[in-house]
């Protein structure tokens, strides 16, 4: 699906190249014939609920996996052939940040050195993760945030042109995830390539240049966040909490109302005239004598486009 | 650094932060010997213990047996032929004099003819314990001196015995099985790290970096066969210097069977860690295999006395051959199988454990 765009917007070779990618566990298929590219100096996001078939995708592009069906190619290299020759060029960061736990912090780093030929220092991968205060820890007495970070130190030991970063703020508190944040656009900002897979919409819309949206081992609609929102929604929506005594008929009824939509309690309404669309729902909500609570303006975001997606909202 | 070296140190490092994993290789297998030397001491000083088997009940006998009595650090523990050697093994004694029927008229009839054979009095020694069988032969040839004396050729002459089967006291039947024991333990042990690594995605973490498969796994082994070493050095060291072990054989062959012995059961690990899901299923297959591996292997019970189904499965299992192998090389124990055999096997198993776990071992 849209390969021909994406080729023509990509000028160089694209750092990593999916065709018809398969992963079956037995008779699931994980992932099911994918295809997307991601450009050099790109934050690629795969965005999607748990099960998607994200991780999957990303193991087998680390090598760590073997496709089942299609081609993957990373960094030129064919990955069902050539990983070995990739992983030095390549840095991970897994789910689940798993280290060794009776380690240091600087121990674990020296540890990953020792299996590169080339290496960063250590001193300067604690400074750049801010590791320096915890840097005698055992990785078992970190936070959560911490050892994410160095999860990501792990990653950046050989100095990688291209990063894997799967769920990396996963279970994280919101200053770790702004720090983790602040990382990520670093890397972007020296140049590397980034794939990450979350299923935040705030992190894939603040971090990723573009992003994939999968759902059943599918990709199902792919391009900038822009892009993404803007292709199904021109409107904005009105949104209120969920009441007795008005039903969807009444509110696609009403002026400028172009979709009635559900999330969770609430109510959405997509209007191409929001002035217009409030008066009116206020207009009816006072002739039934209930009032609406939480009444608020949003914009369409990729909550939105994956609840249009796939009739269902992306919370964990 | 070398990436084998580097993850050596990393394992070494989180096996020695591991307190309970220290106790159980390390501490445990001395606190085993200690309580287990202390018992079979019994309390026994420097003074020299020998049954007495009297088979003749005459006059001459008495008077030996008031020789050997009136010898300074001499007990003599009266006794039958064959409790003896039982006691024996137990190191109630240490060593076992038999007069045997008919002395007193034979030594009569070799005074007065002069050119009779002389009597042979039966001397029991244990010839992994050349100290002590040193000491027995000393204390006999002191008594006969008394009753050759004037007696050109001797009367009586020691008919040197050994107990070929069980010429062992405990402690030194012990501290070859326990270090045969401490050495399948680390072994077999290996499969829990193992697994706790691969559950916690370490090893998946490890894949994704140019680690190559033989750099982890010749990493493990180097780890455990540090630690195999130490605990031989300190066992040995415990054995000699608090018990009185006397090595009698070749540190070299010892160091071999450790090193055999150790890669043998670190194979075995890596089958169990081939099977076990769950650092849970790992710690349980562990158990399972180590204690009846533990009773069933004569490194604490002799197998010729254990009901014949189970002599079978003692002569599979590979620490019987461990056990055995240490034995013989360090106190000369008598053979269940030749060296070479006990190699064999062992070597057996590593080739048949290393094969399954190549095939089975899921690294993800």
């Amino acid at each position: 699906m849209q390969t021909e765009s994406i080729a023509a917007t990509v000028a160089t070779e694209p750092v990593i190249r999916v065709r018809g990618l398969v992963k079956r566990y037995g008779d699931v298929k994980a992932v099911d014939g994918i295809d997307f590219d991601v450009a050099p100096g790109e934050v690629f996001g795969l965005l999607g609920p748990n099960g998607a078939g994200k991780t999957t995708t990303v193991e087998i592009l680390e090598g760590l996996r073997a496709p089942d069906g299609g081609q993957a190619t990373v960094l030129g290299v064919d990955v069902a052939k050539g990983a070995d020759s990739l992983k030095p060029r390549i840095g991970v960061s897994l789910q689940t940040a798993s280290l060794y736990p009776k380690l240091t912090v600087v121990e674990v780093i020296d540890l990953f050195r020792s299996f590169y030929a080339t290496s960063r220092p250590t001193a300067e991968l604690i400074e750049m993760l801010e590791l320096g205060e915890r840097k005698h820890a055992r990785t078992k007495d970190l936070s959560g945030g911490q050892r994410q970070r160095l999860s990501v130190a792990l990653a950046l030991v050989n100095d990688p042109e291209l990063i894997f970063l799967d769920e990396p703020t996963t279970g994280l508190d919101p200053a770790a995830r702004r720090s983790l944040w602040d990382l990520v656009r670093g890397l972007k900002s020296q140049g590397r390539s980034v794939l990450l897979t979350t299923h935040y919409m705030e992190e894939a819309e603040i971090l990723c240049d573009r992003l994939a949206i999968m759902d059943h081992g599918h990709i199902l609609e792919m391009g900038t966040v822009d892009e993404l929102i803007s292709k199904r929604f021109k409107e904005r929506a009105v949104r209120f909490d969920q009441v007795d005594g008005i039903d969807d008929e009444d509110l696609a009824a009403l002026a400028a109302v172009t979709t009635v939509k559900h999330d969770d309690d609430a109510v959405l309404l997509y209007s191409s005239d929001v002035a217009a669309t409030v008066g009116a729902l206020l207009g009816l909500t006072e002739s039934r004598g209930i009032e609406p609570q939480n009444l608020g303006i949003r914009r369409a975001t990729l909550e939105d486009v994956f609840l249009d997606l796939t009739g269902r909202a992306l919370r964990d | 650094m070398h990436a084998l070296f580097a993850l050596t140190l990393a394992n070494i490092r989180s096996y020695l932060r591991d307190r309970a994993a220290v106790f159980w290789t390390l501490a445990f297998p001395l606190v085993f010997i200690v309580m287990f030397g202390l018992i079979f001491q019994g309390g026994g000083g420097a003074r020299l213990k020998l049954g007495w088997v009297d088979l003749d009940a005459s006059s001459a006998s008495t008077q030996l047996k008031a020789g050997f009595a009136a010898l300074d650090g001499v007990t003599l523990v009266e006794t039958t032929r064959p409790d003896a050697t039982d006691q024996m093994k137990l190191g109630k004694v240490d060593g076992i004099i038999v007069v045997p029927a008919g002395y007193g008229v034979s030594l009569t009839a070799a005074a007065a003819a002069g050119q009779a054979p002389p009597v042979q009095l039966e001397v029991v020694t244990d010839p992994s314990r050349p100290q002590l069988a040193g000491s027995v032969y000393q204390a006999v040839g002191t008594v006969l001196g008394v009753v050759n004396l004037g007696g050109r050729p001797p009367l009586v002459v020691p008919l040197p015995q050994t107990v070929q089967t069980t010429n062992l006291n405990a402690i030194s039947y012990f501290v070859p099985s326990m270090l045969g024991l401490s050495i399948m333990q680390v072994g077999i042990f290996a499969a829990i790290p193992l697994v706790a690594d691969r559950e916690k995605l370490i090893l998946k973490r490890l894949a994704a970096t140019p680690l190559r498969r033989w750099q982890l796994v010749g990493s493990n082994v180097l780890m455990r066969l540090l630690i195999a070493f130490t605990q031989a050095v300190i066992i040995v060291a415990v054995g000699t210097a608090a018990f009185g072990v006397q090595i009698t054989g070749s540190l070299l062959v010892v160091a071999g069977f450790v090193t055999l012995g150790a890669m043998a059961f670190l194979a075995l690990g890596y089958v169990i860690a081939s099977f076990a899901r769950t650092e849970d299923a790992a710690n349980g297959m562990t158990s399972m295999i180590q204690f009846p591996m533990m009773f069933l292997s004569g490194a604490f019970f002799q197998i010729d006395q254990m009901p014949q189904f189970l002599q079978v499965i003692a002569r599979i299992i590979p620490l019987t051959y461990l056990a055995d192998a240490l034995r013989q090389v360090m106190v000369g124990g008598a053979a269940f199988a030749p060296l070479w055999v006990c190699a064999a096997v062992l070597l057996g198993w590593l080739a048949v454990c290393f094969g399954i776990a190549s095939r089975k071992f899921l690294w993800q």
